[in-house]
């Protein structure tokens, strides 16, 4: 029964969203915060040993054997909200998770900037490709629209952005090798950064041209040479080939080369035969052909990209832009340090109504999840903005806080 | 107007006035030998700066672009050896934080603070429209010149709000430079969420500026940063400290020993229309503040009378004059950097006590 009790906090681990009580908010995620009571008030009635089993089998009423236990009879204890520090730095919540580890939101207690970070665990470092979720990438955009795309004016700021980042890469002989919404990501502003260098390779400095041996990366973003298996083929061209799959599908929302499995998947990349859309009008249309030319010394390099004819201009607005998804239900990224701050300044147990309830039972925890899906799918966002304010307390006297005066 | 040579050999440099750029560069007072002008020159030695050129790079340039009468000028600046100097008049009574430092440990008095406001709201009016946030109000960046004219300074913190030809509704960056004037930051600002901020911010600055002077020290001046930043992102609203916002004396007593500045603090009173002001500035979400153009019809500029002067205001300190005669020991660079320890407040020497 133990090891099932575990199993169920492992579900609810696996998707909670914020469980609110009373003005608080308690982020539900790990095991560290959420525990399975063990004295449960019905003590569950195990199956005595000297017991004739072929006696209990037979037994009608098999609520005897698998004892019930109500959804509100299961009890979770809400774990303080520890603050955190390493270094200066203090901890906030997980904002994402790949194969490598985690990433964190992190603030700099000295100059107060927000930072992330990448934990990474030793015996995770074995990488297993692609399986990199993405924290806040074009990838997490193009997921939370309907159609899976950008309109061509935003995708078209990405994609320059993206040249202009390659370019700087090639320039220092290093080939990315795993290009893809989800490896490019977006500061405040909407600048595009490229990330995540796991299976990026350098070019010796010697070396006579960028001709490469290994193929890495996202199977659905690879070119046909590391598909068919070749056995060198130049590097620079296959950010290229990744750069224009990434270009295809932000501005479809397809995928050139699909397959159920990735045998299919390398089969259908290896022909090297995809269609365009109809949708996709004439100066795009030859800039995907272009960059997903089958062979790679006829496909563009990047000189070509720029100086072609849609990169050179920008497209008319057609429709509204894509915004940036809300980050666990906040809309705004609020930092995810604040309420450990909070909790670790001010003190929330003598307030009569906050924090009372230390337990939380499934039932509930369920109720909540449900509530914040529904919210997560509506405009229903703004109201949880709302709702997140923080409630006014003066914690500090004026002793010790000269010129505060609480509004 | 007088050309300024872009020369070292034309400035004589008499002393050191105070340091600024985190304390990397001085800030010296020189005389011009062919006006016999005294000057404030400020000297940034690259080498101890060298991550922040680009910085000092845009201070300069953005100076010279501003031309407002509240907004420091610089004559002119130069590259010599491995320092950049930029010239600008001497502002004789030197910033308002050393005045704080030095003769006003417990805040200005109420119609100096209102004649500075009037100009440092004009200066930032301007910036504003010229698309610019401050970013680093505080009394450290205001100056006074010897006729009792405020002018803002500091522009290295400034960013524009005009990116790539548009004018942005909100900005978003948060620059580490930034980290000496934190306490005084909008929340906006320091929360770096989706939102970002606008000018609206720099009143911010405005409020946490009224405290300071009126106050002798800036809100949260002895806290955790940290702790500053929930305080602030959870609405807490700074104020003036009086008779009204202090508690009376009564409650004193039982809290004594470490009270004893605030006594005096509580017997004075400042006026309703400064605090409202203040009140006004801090406000926790920025639409609700006012914009620098509606700070100057605020009823709190009623209360100046035309005759008050400054300079009246801010007896018994006086200006540093014009007829410093230079001491000749002091001519020697090395000798200046020495005798900056010594001398650092401000040049009390040349005071006639009286």
């Amino acid at each position: 029964m133990n090891k099932n009790m575990c199993n169920i906090s492992e579900n609810v681990e696996e998707n909670t969203e914020e469980a609110e009580m009373a003005n608080r908010i308690f982020r539900v995620e790990s095991d560290e915060e959420l525990r399975p009571l063990s004295d449960v008030e019905n003590p569950v009635l195990w199956m005595n040993e000297n017991a004739d089993l072929d006696d209990d089998l037979s037994f009608p009423n098999i609520s005897n054997f698998f004892h019930r236990v109500d959804s509100s009879q299961i009890l979770y204890e809400t774990k303080k909200r520890r603050l955190k520090m390493i270094g200066k730095y203090v901890m906030g919540d997980l904002l994402g998770e790949g194969s490598y580890g985690k990433v964190k939101e992190m603030l700099d207690s000295e100059n107060l900037c927000r930072r992330a970070v990448k934990i990474l665990k030793r015996r995770k470092l074995r990488r297993i490709p692609n399986g990199e979720q993405n924290v806040e990438s074009l990838q997490g955009m193009l997921e939370s629209t309907s159609e899976k795309k950008f309109p061509l004016l935003q995708a078209h700021g990405y994609f320059t952005q993206l040249i202009d980042g390659l370019e700087y890469l090639h320039s220092k002989r290093i080939i990315h090798k795993d290009i893809k919404p989800g490896n490019l990501l977006l500061t405040l502003e909407g600048d595009l950064k490229i990330s995540d260098l796991g299976v990026a390779e350098t070019i010796d400095l010697f070396a006579k041209d960028d001709t490469c041996v290994q193929g890495q990366g996202s199977p659905a973003f690879q070119p046909p040479e590391i598909a068919n298996g070749v056995e060198s083929f130049p590097g620079f061209k296959v950010d290229v080939w990744s750069s224009g799959v990434t270009l295809y599908n932000i501005t479809t929302g397809k995928y050139p080369f699909e397959g159920d499995n990735i045998y299919r998947l390398f089969e259908s990349i290896g022909k090297g035969e995809f269609a365009v859309p109809s949708e996709i009008e004439e100066p795009l249309r030859s800039l995907l052909l272009g960059m997903l030319e089958k062979d790679p010394y006829s496909r563009f390099s990047l000189q070509q990209i720029r100086q072609h004819a849609w990169f050179m201009r920008k497209p008319p607005k057609t429709s509204k832009e894509v915004p940036i998804p809300p980050l666990q239900g906040d809309s705004l990224h609020r930092m995810t340090v604040l309420p450990y701050l909070e909790e670790h300044y001010y003190d929330f147990t003598n307030m009569e109504d906050d924090c009372s309830t230390h337990y939380i039972t499934e039932k509930e925890l369920n109720d909540q999840k449900k509530e914040s899906a529904e919210h997560n799918n509506g405009k229903a966002l703004v109201r949880q903005n709302s709702k997140r304010k923080w409630k006014k307390i003066s914690c500090l006297t004026m002793r010790s806080f000269p010129g505060c005066k609480q509004s | 107007m007088t050309n300024f040579e872009e020369d070292i050999s034309v400035y004589n440099f008499v002393s050191i006035l105070g340091e600024c750029f985190q304390n990397k560069a001085s800030v010296n007072l020189v005389k011009h030998y062919p006006t016999g002008r005294m000057l404030a020159v400020k000297r940034f030695h690259l080498d101890k700066i060298w991550d922040n050129i680009s910085i000092v790079q845009q201070e300069i340039t953005l100076t010279k672009q501003l031309q407002h009468p509240n907004i420091i000028t610089y004559y002119t600046s130069f590259v010599h050896g491995p320092e950049v100097f930029a010239v600008s008049p001497l502002q004789a009574f030197g910033s308002c934080k050393s005045l704080l430092d030095s003769h006003f440990n417990e805040g200005l008095p109420e119609l100096a603070i209102i004649l500075i406001f009037k100009d440092i709201i004009e200066a930032v009016n301007y910036l504003h429209k010229s698309g610019f946030i401050h970013r680093a109000i505080r009394a450290s960046h205001i100056l006074i010149s010897a006729s009792g004219k405020a002018s803002l300074s500091g522009l290295h913190y400034a960013c524009p709000l005009v990116i790539n030809g548009r004018w942005q509704r909100a900005v978003h960056s948060f620059p580490l430079s930034t980290q000496p004037n934190l306490n005084w930051l909008s929340p906006e600002l320091l929360e770096q969420n989706l939102k970002g901020y606008n000018e609206k911010s720099d009143i911010y600055s405005l409020g946490i500026l009224c405290c300071e002077l009126a106050n002798g020290r800036e809100p949260f001046a002895d806290v955790d940063s940290t702790l500053m930043l929930v305080e602030k992102v959870r609405g807490c609203i700074p104020g003036l400290l009086d008779c009204t916002t202090l508690p009376s004396k009564c409650d004193d007593r039982e809290c004594q020993g470490d009270c004893d500045i605030e006594i005096s603090l509580s017997r004075r009173g400042f006026s309703q229309y400064l605090h409202e002001f203040c009140y006004m500035c801090l406000e926790r979400e920025a639409k609700d503040r006012p914009s620098a153009a509606e700070l100057l019809t605020h009823p709190v500029f009623t209360l100046v009378n035309k005759g008050i002067s400054l300079p009246e205001l801010l007896k018994p300190v006086l200006p540093l004059s014009d007829k410093v005669s230079p001491n000749k020991e002091m001519c020697h660079l090395d000798h200046v950097l020495h005798m900056s320890e010594m001398d650092m407040p401000s040049c009390d020497w040349d005071f006639p006590i009286s």
